[in-house]
């Protein structure tokens, strides 16, 4: 028997039984319906928080926190250099603190920055932007971050007077001027014994302005100077990094880094590099390990949801059970003549699981075209409402639902097979009608 | 063209403690050769139903052996005996057995349908087969639109589409008046010296049984008598 007969034959008999038919789809397609709006929601807030977490800057880094050597101090040149010689490795960035604040006066107003020696050229090539200007290229140039202006503050200025009743800042405490092209005096200080001190001024110029961070709560408020200086503040201290510490025999100062970031060429390539890395017995982290944990957790309740939904789909089955049951009672005296024309078991069974099979297709069809339509309104409706309740705004983007075309791959999945298993008892059961039993109408 | 050797059957009736076996066929040994008209003949009860019910594989069988066309059928499966059927062997019935919600043409396309023939082809045969038995004109007539004969010739024409080697029918003027029943046995006849169709027929009107090139006398579930015309 040809497939396009069997659908014929199919045709025909659900147009026997429309309200039965019509009812038994609905239930599926709500069950379908159930199933995908449900995991739609887990995909949503996952697609929502990769995004989010994709968006930072600092997605296709590593960073180095040290080395799991007892007789290392830090990250020398020379783990730099192996940085550098890796696959995929775009550019290496490293800073080391200052271990203090030196002070900084520019035109009046004064302030104690964190300060970080970098390496100028691979905060370049890194991809980190400028708001304003250029790198610095000698040691008597600066480059500030985008927050630093908002803390340099009139040296008469009590502090208490920079924020109104709100509790926000006051404009006119605020640095007015330009930053860029400005020199600054930065006063660093010393121990010359145990007790008394020593100060020491450098005249830097300001030649750039870093970008706005890519969080609102994140604040960039440091100084960024280039390892020469760095150097000479060291050696003028004696200590590295300026550290405010007194001893009589000289200090070793050799270069460590504190801060070391590698950044890939490609996202794809940042939980290999990292997993290099750590092999060779470092310390790296990269967000690419904490997206491999968010991806675990979603797929688990992504599963889980779609084992709740699969439940509905099963409870919607009991329904296509019960309708072939009954079509199969019902056409036993037209299924007994085809059997006595020459009809195998074989063709009778494709024909009964033939049309429980199309009751899943379109129930699981129907089901999801609503729940693209529920999606669609839970997005556009949900934010309004949370917003109304809540006087609170969710951040652009968010997505509480989303159904990607592998979601519904699984409800179609699922539901077919769903369909078949419950569709197969009565199919077999037409398989075995005795042909004189349904002759004589006895069935 | 059928031959049944040593045939016996037996049903049970009754549940599992208090069966009680009633033969039905003892033992039952014939042959009918192509292109014969058979007629079977005998008393309610006297097993020729059930004879011709084990011929067409409605009944599995339980001894004996049947051959039919060089083929022993005797221990085919319900899946081997459906195949055979549809291409081999063609059923009237005495209450026609039609699906009900389809129409004379749609009927008689069936084994075509299920013989997995194109539709084109399956056209031109069933209208062929439908203006063969003189139904030209009444296609898409459902059967309760038709009369008794009307509706037995469409029963003959379902049999004959496939162009079947046999032709077993079970009463098949049950419900015909007697002048239908007449038009229905010219038809028979016709069929089998032009198509040269084996038929086997089982009644207990003596009309028919004239019809036949031999007659067989069933009771008791025995073959009784053999009458050569």
């Amino acid at each position: 028997m040809l497939f396009k007969d069997q659908l014929y034959f199919v045709r025909e008999n659900m147009k026997k039984n429309k309200m039965r038919i019509f009812m038994t789809v609905l239930a599926t397609a709500m069950g379908t319906a159930f199933l995908i709006v449900l995991a739609s929601v887990a995909f949503g807030l996952h697609d929502t928080l990769i995004k989010d977490v994709l968006e930072q800057e600092t997605v296709n880094q590593v960073q180095i926190y040290g080395k799991d050597d007892p007789n290392s101090q830090g990250i020398t040149d020379e783990d730099i250099d192996y940085f550098k010689s890796l696959e995929n490795v775009r550019a290496v960035r490293k800073q080391s603190f200052f271990r203090q604040s030196p002070l900084v006066s520019l035109n009046g107003y004064e302030v104690s920055p964190r300060t970080v020696a970098v390496d100028m050229a691979a905060l370049e090539t890194g991809g980190t932007p400028l708001k304003d200007g250029r790198y610095a290229t000698s040691s008597d140039e600066v480059v500030v971050g985008y927050h630093f202006y908002e803390q340099l503050l009139k040296d008469d200025t009590d502090p208490e007077d920079m924020y109104d009743e709100n509790g926000e800042r006051i404009e006119e405490t605020l640095y007015q001027g330009e930053l860029i092209g400005e020199t600054i005096d930065l006063t660093v200080s010393r121990l010359i014994n145990e007790t008394d001190t020593e100060e020491k001024t450098y005249q830097v110029t300001v030649v750039g302005v870093t970008a706005e961070p890519a969080n609102e709560w994140q604040q960039d408020q440091r100084l960024y100077t280039t390892f020469d200086f760095y150097q000479s503040v060291s050696e003028y201290t004696g200590t590295p990094g300026g550290e405010m510490y007194f001893q009589e025999e000289p200090m070793d100062l050799t270069f460590y880094y504190d801060e070391v970031t590698i950044q890939s060429n490609n996202l794809e390539n940042v939980q290999a590099l990292t997993d290099t890395i750590n092999d060779q017995g470092y310390y790296g982290y990269s967000v690419a390990s904490e997206l491999k944990q968010i991806n675990m957790l979603f797929t688990i309740a992504k599963a889980g949801l779609i084992f709740i939904g699969a439940i509905a789909v099963i409870i919607a089955s009991i329904g296509i059970f019960n309708t072939m049951t009954m079509a199969v009672t019902e056409r036993a005296p037209d299924i007994g003549i085809m059997k006595a024309i020459g009809a195998s078991p074989k063709t009778i069974k494709q024909i009964f699981l033939l049309e429980s099979s199309i009751i899943g297709i379109m129930g699981a069809t129907i089901g999801t075209l609503v729940s693209y339509l529920i999606s669609f309104l839970v997005n556009i409706g949900l934010p309004l409402i949370l917003e109304a309740a809540f006087e609170d705004q969710l951040p652009e983007g968010f997505q509480f639902s989303s159904i990607p075309w592998t979601l519904v791959l699984i409800a179609y999945v699922i539901c077919l097979l769903v369909t078949l298993i419950s569709g197969s008892r009565p199919a077999k059961k037409a398989t075995k009608i005795d042909v004189l039993s349904a002759l004589r109408r006895e069935l | 063209m059928i031959e049944v050797k040593q045939l016996s059957h037996q049903f049970e009736l009754g549940k599992k403690d208090k069966k009680t076996v009633i033969p039905v066929l003892q033992d039952v040994s014939f042959s009918v050769t192509k292109g014969e008209i058979v007629t079977l003949v005998g008393r309610s009860g006297s097993g020729k139903s059930t004879l011709l019910h084990l011929i067409g594989g409605f009944l599995p069988r339980q001894s004996g052996n049947i051959v039919i066309n060089t083929t022993d059928v005797s221990d085919f499966t319900e899946a081997q005996f459906a195949e055979f059927r549809l291409g081999t062997i063609g059923f009237i019935f005495q209450n026609f057995q039609f699906i009900q919600s389809m129409t004379a043409y749609q009927n008689v396309e069936l084994p075509l349908i299920l013989q997995g023939v194109s539709e084109t082809a399956r056209k031109i045969q069933a209208l062929d087969t439908l203006e063969k038995v003189g139904l030209k004109g009444f296609e898409h007539h459902y059967p309760s639109e038709l009369s008794g004969g009307q509706q037995q010739r469409v029963s003959v024409a379902r049999a004959l589409v496939l162009n079947p080697l046999i032709i077993l029918a079970d009463e098949p003027t049950g419900s015909l008046d007697s002048e239908t029943e007449e038009d229905l046995l010219h038809l028979i006849k016709e069929l089998n010296e032009s198509l040269d169709i084996t038929f086997l027929i089982i009644t207990h009107d003596d009309e028919v049984a004239k019809i036949g090139h031999r007659s067989l006398m069933m009771h008791d579930g025995a073959l009784i008598d053999q009458e050569v015309k």
